[in-house]
């Protein structure tokens, strides 16, 4: 079984030679032809790089750990997952409907679910092309420097991905289970809640956990609009020349990222258990 | 395959539909999200907005890129203007190239090390203690520079690296080798054993295990990921151009600042477009390496 299994991955594997050397000469190609395009007549390193570059090896061996800065460090570090989880909240309220529209599984008949799809992906598309700090330097124009603009930043964009991995999480519910179901006279609605959901719930929850590391990560550079949290004070830090508080910030940031991959796996456990 | 989804649905099925876990994960949830905005809106040094004003703003505002603001005709209309932004497009697109291709080759290096499969056990290296530590090393490096964003990489570096086009593509390489590097690790630990235990016992050492026995494996997955990634690096890249001095990023910042709304429409404009070009690009190069 297991043999003739993998002479039959062989057999499937050998004969694409030419697509796959093609996209490596491609990839390869791409890559050395940007580097040819750089204008190299200014030096890469400018003039005391070097000496910050060694100043900043140096502070991570002597950090800032002075009680006061200690505290300052935990509070920008409460805004930042504060942004974080407001943010989510806004995508959570925005991207579970849209992932319901999005994958058309509340309607019937084949046009009408095409013409929500489409109609939904594009629009849901636009948003998303757009990267969260490009949002908050508009809402930043728009509603002026208030925690709204970051938090909207952030719940926008997210809310658009939400709503398309979402969505193809319901889509893609066994088709075994939808059956099951519309054979003993579920709705579409029950459908949802009794087939579709339940059996991409961890997915889903993984995915949120997912998304909410990457609020967080969102979240530390809102200082770019004026707003709290580590990248102002990393900012802070670094017009000041003081890189001993650098290390420290980002020690804090590292550390949040790891009790939240912890947190959601644990989370993940408990829910399936 | 028609079996595999039939356990799932019995677990969740045949438990109480109310747990004791469950609600305590849902109070923690709802607690600390009340808390989170309380904080969050505690920050506001002003009234705050209320959702008219945000609505009536957002149409104002998108009016004014339309043009509404000025008589002279909009920048989007014209075509030298088009002409104009076509090397900040091309300025972005070789960023993006550049922080993929080192980002990818960072990734082929260390992945190995960063596999436990490759590194401890009877296919890891023959000294266990050192393979321990080097997985570990590896793993912490992979797992900082991912935890720090793209912005903030790029914060530091121009401290160091004169701003432009290749520092803000190191900027990118250096959060993308972070999620390569788990990526590609975890395709190397789900790997088959028993192929590479088998080179091993035949006197491979671990660089020769590497290039013979795993990497021609995981090349394809690992090249899907990274086309996969380049998709989410276009966007950033444009963050990375507002420090870093360059591309669109660069000049979308100008534009805002000057308040010049319909060249930001067409910055914006170019962005998406640029966004769609690369998700495309990407998936006609995915189908290639499958």
């Amino acid at each position: 079984m297991s043999s003739t299994s993998q002479r039959r991955r062989l057999v499937v594997t050998r004969p694409r030679p030419t697509a796959r050397t093609a996209l490596s000469v491609l990839l390869i190609g791409a890559f050395v032809l940007a580097f040819l395009g750089l204008d190299t007549t200014d030096d890469l390193i400018h003039q005391g790089g070097l000496q910050a570059a060694a100043r900043l090896a140096r502070s991570l061996l002597a950090p800032d750990l002075s009680p006061e800065f200690l505290v300052i460090v935990l509070d920008a570090t409460l805004v930042t997952v504060s942004y974080a989880v407001a943010g989510m909240t806004v995508a959570i309220v925005i991207g579970i409907p849209g992932a319901v529209i999005v994958s058309g599984v509340l309607v019937r008949g084949r046009r009408a679910r095409a013409v929500s799809s489409v109609l939904s992906r594009g629009t849901f598309g636009f948003l998303r092309a757009m990267h969260e700090l490009v949002w908050a330097l508009l809402f930043l124009a728009i509603l002026g420097l208030t925690p709204v603009a970051g938090i909207l930043a952030i719940g926008v964009p997210y809310g658009a991905t939400l709503a398309r991995v979402l969505g193809e999480h319901l889509q893609n519910a066994p088709k075994e289970v939808i059956l099951a179901l519309r054979s003993s006279g579920a709705s579409r609605w029950q459908e949802l809640v009794y087939g579709r959901v339940p059996v991409a719930s961890g997915d889903i929850v993984a995915y949120l956990a997912y998304r909410f590391e990457c609020a967080v990560r969102a979240a530390a550079v809102l200082s770019f609009i004026g707003l709290g949290g580590i990248g102002y004070r990393l900012n802070l830090a670094l017009h000041d020349f003081r890189f001993d508080r650098v290390w420290p910030l980002i020690a804090a940031l590292v550390g949040l990222i790891a009790i939240i991959d912890v947190v959601s796996a644990r989370t993940r456990r408990t829910l399936q258990a | 395959m028609s079996e595999a989804p039939a356990p799932r649905l019995r677990r969740s099925v045949g438990r109480s539909a109310v747990d004791a876990r469950h609600v305590l994960v849902a109070v923690l949830c709802v607690v600390g999200v009340v808390a989170a905005w309380w904080f969050v809106l505690a920050q506001a040094t002003g009234p705050l907005p209320t959702p008219a004003t945000v609505l009536g703003r957002t149409a104002a505002f998108i009016g004014n890129l339309l043009g509404a603001a000025t008589d002279a005709p909009p920048a989007y209309a014209q075509l030298e203007r088009w002409v104009d932004m076509s090397g900040l497009v091309f300025d972005t697109l070789v960023m993006s190239v550049l922080a993929m291709g080192l980002a990818g080759a960072g990734a082929l290096v260390s992945i190995g090390s960063a596999s436990r499969l490759m590194m401890v056990g009877d296919v890891g290296t023959r000294r266990q203690v050192l393979g321990r530590a080097v997985l570990l090393l590896t793993r912490g490096t992979h797992a900082v520079l991912r935890s720090v964003p793209e912005l903030i990489w790029a914060m530091l570096i121009v401290f160091v690296l004169r701003p432009g086009i290749l520092a803000g593509a190191i900027a990118l390489a250096l959060h993308e080798l972070g999620v390569l590097g788990r990526l590609g690790s975890d395709v190397l630990d789900d790997l088959d054993p028993a192929p590479l235990r088998s080179l091993r016992s035949a006197g491979a050492g671990s660089p020769q295990l590497l290039m013979y026995g795993a990497l021609p494996q995981v090349l394809p997955q690992l090249v899907t990921y990274l086309l996969y990634r380049w998709e989410i690096v276009i966007r950033a890249t444009v963050v990375v151009g507002f420090i870093t001095g360059a591309g669109l990023g660069h000049q979308l910042r100008l534009s805002l600042s000057f308040r010049r709304w319909t060249e930001v429409a067409l910055v914006l404009l170019l962005y998406v477009l640029i966004v769609w070009v690369v998700e495309a690009i990407a998936s006609w190069l995915r189908r290639l390496a499958r």
